[in-house]
């Protein structure tokens, strides 16, 4: 890569990050198991993990451990959760433990029985199903025949159950121009009270079809104004903490800084585009911990042979992840001289490892300065909304 | 106000930075952060049958307690009391 011989990552000599003694939140690859195969889900086609599932017994005891800890919530995915056989009683385990959870599911497994389960326990913050259009033209390109009209059913089972559902839809070049009606399908056909948005990244089996899905600099801007234009219309429903709509918010507030002339807005100009790692931590099918879910490769330990706490506390790759909001974006050599370094968070780390080879330098994908070059639109106005970008919990998610 | 009262046994006390500390419901997914006094209150609550006795415990572990510390735990409890993480002792009926 251009420029990359000249790289010298620097760490600003402060502080080191406080860190708290136990995460505060879980995410669970339950089962490497799908009965889809969509093109752009991150979660397959990683050649370093090994596709392999856990006993009930492996799961129930890592949770007891959580909840020791004093863990607050799992989000459980996979692959597909609701495929494991096992699901109820993994479930028991985790309200035993004094925890919450929620599952994020293509929704075509779920049955009247486990929803009426998972509204009894009292504990399930949500089941987010995926729904990638109004329709099985848009939503099926991508995940596969038949699947549009399961994931609906899935989502009604739910509601006739009163367990809270949220939505992801996943922007492609097949439902791109599909965001009116998958917007009125979802919030009025549905009755949902709001969905999120994001787009499909260049992680996973998505690598493989990336010329057929991932969006063009036109796509993106188009997504982005008519996101903002249907947020205008649906206030407060559509939201986004990665993708096409929060890069509207995030680029807008750049671009505005930048033509004031404003200060450095705290907290950007370094490398600070994820703060997953302050208060959570990933765990594989296999058991292997991770530092996230999109970032699979560098594995931490294992459960139930690593303690929890000690990873937590311990990992060098931890460490790394954590000191990264002091690293000085103008180190690097494609941002030294970008007239928005001042305003920049150098976005997603695991964009930044499949783009580049390195997660701890800028992710190019969604660089404004090369957008912008590349003849990219971002809308005049915005909504503005309380979650900013880089305030991202769960950007991309399986299923 | 203490005798009659019992920490929800739902409720996790999560310490998190130094003695500081959440108090989460699992049941309600309410999560309300405490100081290290906090925390000495809720440890001592379901030992403890008066204010007088929690203000002791709070004076015995902490220095330069201010005289008004009793006040402060009745607050404290009785927001707890509100939030549901701690309840009244119900006597069963014979
Ligand atoms: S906009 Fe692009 S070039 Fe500019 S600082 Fe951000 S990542 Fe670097
Ligand atoms: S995105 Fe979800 S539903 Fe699709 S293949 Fe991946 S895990 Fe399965």
């Amino acid at each position: 890569m251009e420029g990359q011989d000249e790289f010298q990552p620097a760490v600003l000599p402060q502080e080191a990050p406080r860190v708290m003694r136990t995460p505060r939140g879980l995410d669970i690859a339950l089962t490497a198991r799908c009965n889809l195969r969509c093109s752009y889900c991150y979660f397959f086609d990683n050649e370093v993990v090994q596709y392999e599932d856990l006993p009930t017994e492996e799961w129930l005891r890592f949770f007891e451990e959580c909840g020791r800890l004093g863990v607050m919530d799992l989000t459980l995915a996979g692959g597909e959760p609701f495929l494991r056989e096992d699901l109820h009683e993994l479930i028991q385990g985790i309200v035993e433990n004094r925890m919450r959870f929620s599952l994020l599911s293509n929704g075509s497994q779920i049955t009247a029985e486990t929803a009426s389960f998972l509204a009894a326990t009292g504990r399930c913050s949500h089941v987010q199903v995926s729904v990638d259009g109004g329709d099985a033209e848009a939503h099926d390109a991508a995940r596969g025949e038949g699947s549009f009209e399961r994931a609906v059913e899935g989502i009604r089972t739910l509601q006739r159950a009163d367990v809270n559902v949220a939505v992801r839809v996943t922007i492609h070049k097949h439902n791109v121009h599909r965001l009116e009606e998958t917007t009125r399908f979802l919030l009025e056909d549905l009755g949902l009270p709001g969905f999120s948005t994001n787009s499909a990244g260049y992680l996973g089996s998505c690598q493989q079809h990336s010329s057929g899905l991932l969006l063009t600099v036109e796509e993106r801007s188009e997504a982005m104004e008519a996101l903002v234009r249907l947020e205008r219309a649906y206030p407060n429903r559509i939201s986004a903490t990665a993708g096409p709509l929060a890069e509207a918010r995030m680029w807008r507030e750049m671009v505005d800084a930048r033509a004031a002339g404003a200060p450095p807005i705290p907290g950007r100009g370094c490398l600070s585009g994820c703060g997953c790692h302050a208060t959570k931590l990933a765990v594989r099918s296999d058991g292997r911990y991770i530092v996230c879910g999109l970032l699979q490769d560098d594995t931490l330990g294992r459960i139930n042979e690593d303690a929890l706490q000690d990873v937590w506390l311990e990992s060098s790759t931890l460490a790394t992840f954590r000191s990264r909001h002091r690293v000085p974006l103008r180190t690097f050599p494609e941002c030294r001289t970008c007239e928005y370094v001042d305003y920049c968070t150098g976005n997603c780390p695991a964009l930044a490892l499949s783009l580049t080879g390195d997660a701890q330098r800028p992710s190019p994908d969604a660089c404004l300065r090369r957008f912008l070059e590349q003849g990219g639109r971002i809308p005049e106005t915005v909504v503005e909304t309380a979650v900013r970008p880089d305030a991202d919990r769960s950007r991309r998610t399986p299923s | 106000m203490v005798k009659d009262l019992v920490t929800n046994p739902n409720v996790v006390l999560r310490k998190e930075f130094d003695d500081w500390a959440v108090l989460f419901d699992p049941d309600t997914g309410d999560a309300v952060g405490t100081n290290p006094i906090g925390v000495t209150v809720w440890n001592a609550l379901d030992e403890c049958d008066t204010l007088e006795d929690l203000a002791t415990v709070v004076r015995a572990s902490f220095e330069d307690v201010p005289d008004t510390v009793q006040d402060d735990i009745e607050a404290f409890v009785a927001d707890l009391l509100a939030k549901g993480l701690v309840g009244k002792v119900v006597e069963e009926r014979p």
